[in-house]
């Protein structure tokens, strides 16, 4: 009989990076959806009224932009719990370290076994590919927040806000082209998060090191010790 | 050249028009500079007393559509504004002479106001070799412009063309066409752009600074904030209907005859900073949005590079087809949804068979 090996847990995610990760999933996919409906208004449930009173409607232009902006700002805001965690914990600090061989070393590892070509990768914190996915997902991210708002502000041209963020509009050529950049980093958002997903769960499956309840409890499970423990400092 | 050395006041009296019609056109001066009403006697103070500014108008790589809208300007009406008000002195396609005599003209008065000239600018300028894809007076218009510019008070770009670099800047960009901006460094540049501009628009500005020496108020590239200061969106009187989410889906549908939002058909004005939704064209007939046809914010920098006009977001060219960023995602999205799915089958295929051998090989090491 195999035995059940012993599995040893990590630290790794702050309660605020926890409560910030599922936060932002809420904020997430409202935004998407009701970008989509914003971009593309497909959805006719006001025919036949007067618009003085449709727009009270439940699914009106009006109240779907307005859970746009209401999830725009909570999910910016949120941004602070994030900030707190990378202040405070060291395991909300998985940098991906371009500068380390240890980096390009698990590049290569983790990419030829989700190729197929090596059965096993080594046991990480979080893997080099997994690293870059993340430093980039929040980049996008933080792209969406600025052409967000820099959009949102010219409701109000003459505004504090407007006068602040403005000028991205200009450096991105113009502001209708504020809105297609904007519209299509929310795509690549949704293209990653169903890899992502994905990772998380054949992580869960093949691993057996609860990926997915680490991001509720905070704790990752191993068999060996994780290659990059060192990040945690311990 | 007689305007020069006048003002407004003694233009009026020369010509016999009655003190009521003086004061009734600083009255339309003072709405259209944007001013509250309680300026109009400053308007009317300056108009005694503040002489006359000449205007220089060159015409580069454009296609004279602002002078045309400028002709029809209403109040006040072009003829006045033209010939008294603004005092141009050189503008090509305007003016009685031609060829060498002109181009004199241009040189003399150039010297005689050195420093005090207003430079309107129309149209584009092409650098490409050297230039020479717009000539005027046999010289590259790059050159012209440059001499211009350095004796000018202010530069106005006016129009699109002027201001971004318009049409003739399209991609490829053949001609290497920029804006003025691009070219003309250390002056006080006003951008006053539109496809065409609003004429009401330009004659503001050049009257705003004639009479009281300095420019309106400008926004952060340049451009007058009255005029340019909100979105077309944001005066639209369509609008309750896109809050309301009423949409026009075709431009013949029962919601086009209806007067719905124009959104769906394109409509850029969200993102257009122009005076066309308060004071509409052609003596505050009409303007696009108001006659039913989505706005292309002909104001804004590379509103002509984002085709097609007729639908909400520009085009990604697939081969055979143009598709539209959503289906594209949506389509993306699918076939990545299958991917992972036979990845993971893949994965979990993969580690069934090395356990197998691990244990295998676990079984052989006992024997
Ligand atoms: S017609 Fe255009 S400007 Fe008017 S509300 Fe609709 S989108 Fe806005
Ligand atoms: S409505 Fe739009 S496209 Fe038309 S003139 Fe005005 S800004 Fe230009």
């Amino acid at each position: 009989m195999k035995t059940k090996p012993i599995m040893h847990g990590y630290y790794v995610f702050s309660p605020a990076t926890r409560l910030f990760h599922w936060n932002l999933v809420i904020c997430i996919f409202l935004l998407f959806f009701t970008g989509l409906y914003i971009g593309n208004p497909f959805f006719i449930g006001s025919s036949g009224v007067e618009p003085t009173y449709a727009v009270n409607n439940l699914l009106s232009m009006e109240n779907i932009r307005y859970v746009h902006f209401l999830a725009g700002y909570i999910l910016m805001a949120s941004l602070i719990l994030r900030l707190y965690g990378f202040i405070t914990h060291k395991g909300d600090r998985l940098f991906p370290k371009f500068w380390t061989r240890g980096y390009w070393d698990g590049l290569i590892d983790t990419q030829l076994h989700y190729m197929f070509l090596r059965t096993k990768h080594k046991p990480y914190l979080r893997n080099s590919l997994a690293r870059t996915g993340y430093a980039s997902v929040y980049g996008m991210i933080l792209l969406e927040g600025v052409t967000g708002f820099a959009m949102y502000a010219m409701i109000r041209p003459n505004g504090a806000g407007a006068q602040m963020i403005n000028p991205v509009n200009h450096w991105l050529v113009d502001e209708y082209m504020v809105h297609v950049i904007h519209h299509y980093v929310a795509w690549m958002i949704m293209l990653f998060v169903i890899v992502h997903v994905y990772m998380v769960f054949r992580a869960d499956v093949m691993e057996k090191g609860g990926e997915t309840s680490g991001m509720i409890s905070g704790r990752k499970f191993y068999e060996e010790e994780p290659v990059d423990h060192r990040d945690l400092g311990e | 050249m007689d305007q020069l050395g006048t003002t407004l006041r003694e233009l009026f009296e020369k010509r016999n028009l009655s003190r009521r019609t003086f004061l009734k056109t600083c009255a339309t001066l003072t709405a259209i500079l944007g001013l509250a009403p309680e300026m109009l006697q400053d308007v009317v103070a300056a108009a005694e007393r503040k002489l006359l500014v000449p205007v220089i108008w060159l015409h580069g790589h454009e296609c004279t559509g602002c002078d045309e809208t400028l002709l029809r300007s209403q109040t006040p009406l072009a003829s006045d504004v033209l010939l008294n008000m603004i005092s141009l002195e050189y503008m090509d396609v305007l003016a009685a002479a031609a060829g060498e005599p002109l181009e004199e003209h241009l040189q003399q008065v150039m010297q005689a106001y050195k420093g005090r000239y207003i430079l309107a600018v129309e149209g584009a300028v092409p650098l490409e070799a050297d230039g020479i894809y717009c000539m005027v007076g046999g010289k590259p218009f790059v050159e012209n412009l440059r001499q211009a510019a350095a004796g000018a008070a202010v530069i106005l770009e006016v129009g699109s063309c002027a201001a971004w670099g318009g049409i003739q800047a399209a991609k490829p960009n053949p001609t290497k066409s920029v804006s003025v901006s691009d070219v003309i460094h250390g002056k006080t540049i006003v951008k006053i752009p539109g496809c065409p501009p609003i004429p009401e628009v330009l004659t503001g500005v050049i009257m705003h600074y004639t009479l009281f020496g300095k420019l309106p108020p400008l926004d952060s590239v340049g451009r007058p904030k009255q005029f340019y200061g909100n979105r077309i969106h944001d005066t639209c009187y369509r609008r309750p209907f896109f809050d309301s989410g009423m949409f026009v889906e075709k431009f013949d549908d029962a919601g086009s005859k209806a007067g719905w939002c124009l959104y769906k058909m394109g409509c850029r004005a969200p993102e257009a900073y122009n005076s066309c939704g308060n004071m509409r064209w052609w003596n505050g007939l009409s303007y696009p949005v108001q006659s039913g046809a989505p706005c292309v914010a002909c104001g804004a920098n590379n509103f002509w590079d984002q085709d097609p006009f007729y639908e909400r977001l520009p085009g990604i060219p697939v081969p055979q087809t143009v598709a539209n960023a959503d289906k594209v995602g949506l389509i993306t999205a699918g076939v990545l949804t299958l991917g992972v799915a036979a990845h993971g089958a893949a994965s979990l295929i993969q580690s069934k068979k090395h356990a197998a051998e691990e244990e295998e090989k676990a079984k052989e090491d006992e024997k």
